[in-house]
């Protein structure tokens, strides 16, 4: 895990960055989470690391350990009770990485994540409630960013401001039935009226890890 | 008679000896303490030096914090170099050595008051020393010899192998059993790693267990034992060969001593042979194909590297001399009797921050090294080298060596050209208003890269144009232009390489400038009239680095973040690196590195800033 943390590291501390979370939530709370992180803005600078053995004393993993942790996640979040049909897309010409997974509900997507990247970190996360991003009650979806990746942006210096500026953070959130309202101002409500995105740069991101949070209440069935 | 006479000769000659060698000692200088076995020594001549650094401005500097740590083990605080008692009027020599059993490193230097000397070093002991006038003191690690007005400090390590095999052929002698249990299952790599695993489960704890009777040690207490022994013993061999029988490095090796004469700042002393002899690496020549490594030992005889600091006006030479016996120096020259090709010179820009040319005659060196070193081969009775050497002959025999070094000649040359904006592609996602369906689209974005040019001599233009002919038939990444070939997303998987072939140089470059504009050389853009000059005298190598501009051009984004903050500090310093060497013959090459600058402030203030710059950044980003 130390070796996928690292290239977390190299994706989110030193290069122009992409990420998009896009969930799809059905009216009976299962649905699909899509996530993609998109480095190819940086890849010469990605390539040049990887050509590296280590990096402030940490060995730089090659793109075969990427891959077998990457697929180390999957198989162990395919485990968990209610995920289904995870897949990964790993292109590592542009360096985007792709992943989708089915969910039986909100809860067993976040306990299937949360216990996934313990597993694989030999990390305790917490359980408790407050550390839940996501929540649903059939007809309003209360969001956030998962704070295992806002800690990441935090953790960003404020000398590479300019590259965070570049970076984007795009959360989308769709719906099977129109939506009535949500709260966050940066939010844009998709023409057929079933999507609701959010997009902020990574520096906006960093200073306000809760510029992305949005309560979305839907019409009622 | 004759028995009284032989008596008397005998107590007369005792006597010449002894006071020859009490007069010797009495006469002599740090330098004199340093142990034969020092294969690396660097000499500072602290008078030479002091007059250029002053001791005040010295001690002040944040990394003296750290010598006067490791010199006085920590435990006098607030001491430094200067109040230590050291007399700055001998030399201050640093050495390390190896044998085939022991390790040997430490300093000799002038003591001018023992007093002060002791305020330092106040946590040495006396040790009861074998010999009048000599006085030992001792911590856990280090020896302190002092003897009249001069003293070595030295740390003897017996090596890991040879306190095993001491430890183990007493402890067997004994008849004990195996130490270990090698079929207790080991812990895995991942526990080990694992603190919080180690620390939760006491049983991966395995430590030696008492013996039953207590006045009987363990393995590892006997090889605690052997390990003090062994260090006793050779520390008393030491002894006795400097101030016994008067050996030391300065009588041993007469190359070092002449050294020692030249007016410079500070010497080095690098025995390449003898450091050979103790590498540990060769040990498999050593133990299975021992004449074939006493080949290899008479091959290094007589290779020595030695080098002057000076500190001159507004720049530093570091002059570097390496001496070699006739075998290898018969391939050396070989190698180095090239001439210069002046083609190259065309293509280094005049604003280059960072370049170098390279220029050997590779033919004649492979011929002179087959005719040296495969006699060696041949002589020796092992079916893997046999089948070795007669590869090795049939590839001579068979293989069109004119047309293989026509095509590389050896010589070559190297371009850092600063940064450049290069043309790479980039993923973008995209949503779509209606739906926020999700989108790619593929643009064009810049990223900034290093430029390097790298080319060499060839007369074979041919050869490396029917490789790239056949490589864009199967690849549409190679592509043929009017003056160059390009590979695209050759270099970090992002942008291209440009390949031209002028037919007397291969040049391969990320810089699409010079593929496109100057396939034919920068020509008046070229390197200065005064700058060609110097590299084309510079014998077989020649480097030039300025490094406001390098550092300045350098994208730190590309680094890590502590050596981008190094480099970041670095900048705005004045400065030029220049690597010059003489024609080689048989017998040596010679090397001059020398950093020069603009300012008015002294070398040694403007050296001693750097080193201070980088320790700050180093201790203060752990």
């Amino acid at each position: 895990m130390k070796y996928f943390l690292v290239f977390l590291l190299i994706g989110l501390f030193s290069a122009c960055i992409e990420i998009s979370d896009d969930l799809t939530l059905n009216n009976d709370g299962s649905g699909t989470l899509r996530y993609k992180i998109n480095l190819s803005a940086s890849k010469v600078k990605v390539n040049s690391i990887l050509a590296l053995d280590s990096l402030d004393g940490k060995p730089v993993p090659s793109k075969a350990q990427i891959s077998a942790k990457i697929n180390e996640f999957v198989r162990i979040l395919d485990a968990q009770v209610g995920i289904s049909n995870v897949l990964v897309e790993e292109n590592y010409t542009d360096f985007i990485f792709k992943f989708s997974c089915d969910f039986s509900s909100i809860r067993n997507l976040q306990d299937g994540i949360k216990l996934s990247i313990a597993q694989i970190s030999n990390e305790k996360i917490s359980t408790s409630a407050d550390q839940f991003w996501l929540s649903w009650d059939g007809n309003t979806l209360v969001r956030s960013i998962p704070s295992y990746i806002t800690q990441q942006i935090k953790n960003y210096k404020l000398e590479d401001a300019e590259l965070l500026k570049e970076g984007v953070y795009t959360s989308i959130a769709r719906f099977e039935r129109p939506v009535a309202s949500f709260e966050n101002k940066l939010g844009t409500l998709s023409k057929n009226q079933l999507a609701v995105m959010v997009r902020t740069n990574t520096f906006d991101l960093k200073e306000n890890q809760h510029l992305l949070d949005n309560t979305i209440v839907l019409t009622p069935r | 008679m004759s028995q009284l006479f032989k008596m008397v000769l005998g107590l007369v000659s005792t006597t010449l000896i002894c006071t020859a060698t009490q007069a010797q000692l009495q006469s002599i200088q740090s330098e004199q303490l340093l142990p034969k076995d020092a294969v690396t020594v660097f000499s500072i001549n602290n008078i030479s030096l002091l007059q250029k650094i002053s001791m005040d401005d010295l001690v002040n500097y944040e990394f003296m914090s750290e010598v006067h740590q490791e010199l006085f083990d920590g435990s006098t605080s607030g001491k430094t170099l200067k109040d230590a008692g050291l007399d700055f009027n001998q030399r201050l020599n640093l050495f390390y050595g190896k044998s085939n059993t022991h390790e040997l490193t430490g300093f000799t230097f002038g003591v001018a008051n023992k007093t002060a000397l002791f305020e330092v070093f106040d946590d040495f002991q006396v040790v009861e020393s074998p010999l009048t006038g000599l006085e030992i003191y001792g911590t856990f690690f280090n020896q302190l010899l002092i003897y009249d007005n001069k003293a070595i400090l030295i740390r003897i390590e017996p090596t890991m192998e040879h306190i095993d095999a001491v430890t183990d052929s007493i402890w067997y002698a004994r008849g004990n059993e195996m130490p270990f249990d090698f079929f207790e299952e080991a812990p895995q790599e991942e526990q080990i790693l694992d603190e919080q695993t180690f620390e939760d489960n006491p049983n991966t704890n395995v430590f030696p267990e008492a013996t039953e009777n207590p006045a009987v040690k363990n393995y590892y207490e006997l090889r605690d034992s052997v390990q003090v022994m062994l260090q006793q013993a050779e520390l008393t061999r030491v002894i006795d060969e400097i101030f016994v029988k008067g050996i030391n490095l300065y009588n041993f090796d007469p190359r070092f001593a002449a050294q020692l004469t030249h007016n410079a700042e500070g010497v080095f002393y690098l025995d390449n042979a003898r450091n050979l002899d103790k590498s540990e690496g060769l040990w498999y020549f050593q133990t299975v194909l021992p004449s074939l490594y006493k080949d290899i030992q008479e091959l290094y005889a007589g290779n020595v590297i030695l080098g002057d600091l000076f500190l001159r006006d507004n720049q530093v030479d570091f002059e570097v001399e390496a001496q070699y016996g006739p075998a290898l120096g018969s391939i050396y020259s070989q190698m180095n009797d090239a001439k210069f090709d002046q083609n190259v010179l065309a293509y280094i820009p005049a604003e280059s921050p960072a370049y170098f040319t390279y220029n050997i005659n590779l033919e004649q060196a492979y011929e002179q090294a087959y005719k040296v070193l495969l006699p060696l081969l041949s002589d020796e009775k092992n079916a893997q080298i046999a089948m070795n050497v007669l590869t090795l002959e049939l590839l001579n025999e068979f293989i069109n060596k004119e047309a293989l070094f026509d095509t590389y000649k050896g010589s070559m040359f190297g371009t850092f050209n600063g940064i450049k904006k290069v043309k790479t592609k980039k993923i973008e996602f995209s949503y779509d208003e209606e739906t926020f369906a999700y989108q790619e689209t593929e643009t064009e974005t810049e990223a900034e890269m290093p430029i390097f040019t790298l080319g060499f001599s060839t007369a074979r233009a041919d050869v490396p144009e029917l490789v790239l002919k056949h490589m864009s038939r199967l690849s549409s990444r190679v592509q043929r232009f009017e003056n160059y070939w390009r590979i695209d997303n050759a270099i970090l998987d992002a942008a291209p390489l440009y390949i031209i072939n002028t037919g007397k140089l291969l040049i391969f470059t990320n810089d699409e400038d010079l593929a496109r504009l100057h396939p034919k050389g920068y020509g008046k853009g070229a390197l200065g009239k005064k700058q060609c000059k110097a590299a084309k005298q510079s014998g077989f190598m020649y480097g030039s680095v300025d490094i406001p501009k390098t550092l300045d051009g350098f994208p730190t984004e590309v680094l890590t973040p502590r050596n981008a903050e190094i480099v970041s500090s670095l900048k705005g310093k004045s400065g030029q690196i220049t690597l010059t060497s003489s024609e080689t013959n048989t017998e040596h090459t010679t090397f001059k590195i020398s950093y020069s600058f603009e300012g008015t402030e002294s070398t040694g203030k403007h050296l001693l800033d750097l080193v201070n710059s980088l320790y700050l950044i180093y201790t203060l980003n752990p």
